[in-house]
């Protein structure tokens, strides 16, 4: 769906990007992550149209975004950090033009659906400049699925928005991306991306600095009340478990693709007191950004 | 085309929803109307001598009040259009919305085409509510209705030349303002010019002749569609409107 081969873009003395390789597979969710300046939004500008690369190839569904740009861009919904709103109008007159210059056959139709998707329908006919930060975010959304895009590109579409409305947002990308397949999401809260995606990529000083698969950094931490050398023993020959990380005060953590009964039978002797699933993914995303160069 | 329309109605509403369309509108009716009431008293003056004195010919509406009163719109124009066309690309750069045109699957010749047509379809709607001057004029007078049109012509052409400065004006920059100097400081340029040509030597002469805005206007205004001064404001036109274009393909691949 989405394929990059050492894409690179220049901006004066400035290497924004440096070579990226990477792809995202049809049904793919994937978190974009990195610092900010790291190259993410230079990235989804070249892959959704807006900017050219200096060097490098970008294909999006198929289609390569430089020598074909229309249909590239076709198979795009781009979401930008910015929303493209036009506050004088209205949220179903600015989806009709935005359905119209993206060259929708039936641009009622595909609105009334976008809106739908994205339940406006109950302010449809207010003015964009009269809705909450919230709402605004919901139309920069329907504007991006309009014309029933292969291929979404989020640019950050948590920002600025308060818990609620980052939740709510958070629940929609998730029912839109089981409907649209494809999904590049980028952002700095990674409880969004361990809620959402299946797989990261982590981009630093312009470098592609890690492709991960979510499920890989997962961990169980177990809390015995009894910890011994037994108890390690127990839990490595639970199948699943190849390592066992000791973590100090009876607290252990082992790999998250065991079988979690077997787990539970294993330590129960030991004392269990607590079994909880937790994610990798900051201590990860910090030592990958800490480095001083990639 | 259709997505050359859709971005042009767009602009003509942003026109409408801000100040600055109504403005503009509400400064051409009332600067108008104090030229024609102003001309017509001059016109009836001299009118009046000329029908007095045996040596004097009869005064002809033409050349004594629609084309001194049609050359009088550039001035309005001159400021109007800078103003009507300084947001076209600055105000969507500035806001962040220019990206939807830039991620769309249309041309950048669509984009300049569409924000171009939108300033030009509000500069129509501008001149159409001053159609109570030729209706007036042929009403109590007897003005040649082709004097008439090619006047409205010639001032749609130079419209048409002051929106495509605005419009690449207003794509060098972020800043609404700035684009707004930039383009009243390019037209007063080419304005002056007319009046540079009688200072200058020899062949300069005929250079910034050529050159001038106001000439082709004023040749236009007194009635006379020379191909000369239509090709000199369609070059003048299509020579801002790639400036534009360039500029907007810079930003996606040169920046």
């Amino acid at each position: 769906m989405i394929q990059v081969e050492g894409l690179t873009r220049i901006f004066g003395a400035t290497t924004a990007i440096d070579g990226l390789d990477f792809s995202v597979d049809s049904g793919e969710i994937v978190g974009f992550l990195g610092l900010n300046g790291a190259g993410k939004t230079t990235t989804m500008r070249i892959l959704a149209g807006s900017l050219g690369a200096t060097s490098g190839e970008a294909h999006i569904s198929g289609h390569c975004v430089r020598k074909e740009a229309r249909q590239a861009k076709r198979c795009v919904g781009y979401l930008p950090e910015r929303l493209p709103l036009h506050p004088e109008m209205t949220i179903q007159a600015y989806l009709e033009h935005a359905a119209r210059i993206k060259s929708v056959p039936n641009p009622r139709k595909a609105v009334a659906r976008s809106i739908e998707r994205t339940s406006l329908g109950q302010v449809a006919h207010r003015l964009i400049g009269n809705l909450s930060k919230g709402y605004r975010q919901r139309v920069g959304l329907a504007q991006a699925l309009v014309h029933d895009p292969a291929v979404l590109i989020l640019d950050e579409p948590g920002t600025g928005l308060d818990p609620a409305q980052r939740h709510e947002i958070r629940e929609l990308i998730g029912e839109l991306a089981r409907d649209s397949g494809t999904v590049l999401l980028s952002t700095h809260v990674l409880a969004e991306v361990e809620a959402l995606c299946t797989r990261v990529l982590v981009l630093h000083q312009g470098q592609i600095v890690a492709q991960d698969d979510l499920e890989a950094m997962r961990s169980i931490h177990v809390h015995l009340a009894r910890p011994s050398e037994a108890a390690i023993q127990a839990m490595r020959s639970v199948p699943g478990v190849e390592q066992v990380q000791e973590l100090g005060e009876g607290r252990f953590s082992v790999d998250a693709s065991c079988d979690r009964e077997l787990l539970g039978q294993a330590t129960a002797p030991h004392g269990l007191l607590e079994m909880t699933l937790r994610h990798r993914l900051e201590e990860r995303f910090l030592s990958l950004t800490r480095r001083g160069s990639p | 085309m259709k997505a050359m329309l859709s971005i042009a109605r767009r602009e003509i509403g942003a026109i409408f929803a801000t100040p600055i369309g109504w403005t503009c509108l509400a400064a051409l009716l009332l600067m108008t109307g104090f030229f024609f009431a102003w001309m017509l008293g001059l016109y009836a003056e001299t009118a009046l001598q000329a029908a007095a004195s045996p040596w004097d010919d009869p005064v002809n509406v033409n050349d004594h009040l629609v084309a001194p009163f049609f050359s009088s719109w550039a001035v309005i124009l001159l400021f109007a259009c800078p103003a009507i066309s300084m947001r076209l690309i600055a105000g969507d750069r500035r806001d962040g919305s220019l990206e939807l045109l830039m991620t769309s699957p249309i041309s950048t010749f669509q984009i300049v085409g569409g924000k171009y047509l939108g300033a030009m379809g509000f500069v129509c709607i501008m001149l159409a509510a001053t159609l109570h001057f030729p209706v007036m004029l042929l009403w109590l007078g007897d003005p040649d209705p082709g004097v008439l049109t090619s006047c409205y012509l010639a001032i749609l052409f130079m419209s048409a030349a002051f929106v495509a400065v605005g419009l690449a004006a207003s794509s060098l920059t972020e800043s609404q303002l700035v684009a707004l100097l930039i383009s009243f400081a390019v037209l007063l340029g080419f304005w002056l010019l007319g009046a540079a040509d009688s200072q200058a030597p020899g062949v300069f002469t005929k250079v910034l002749a050529h050159a001038s805005l106001l000439d082709h206007m004023e040749s236009l205004a007194r009635g006379a569609i020379h191909l000369r001064d239509v090709v000199y404001f369609l070059t003048f036109s299509g020579f801002f409107l790639f400036v534009a274009h360039q500029r907007i393909e810079w930003m996606r691949w040169g920046e």
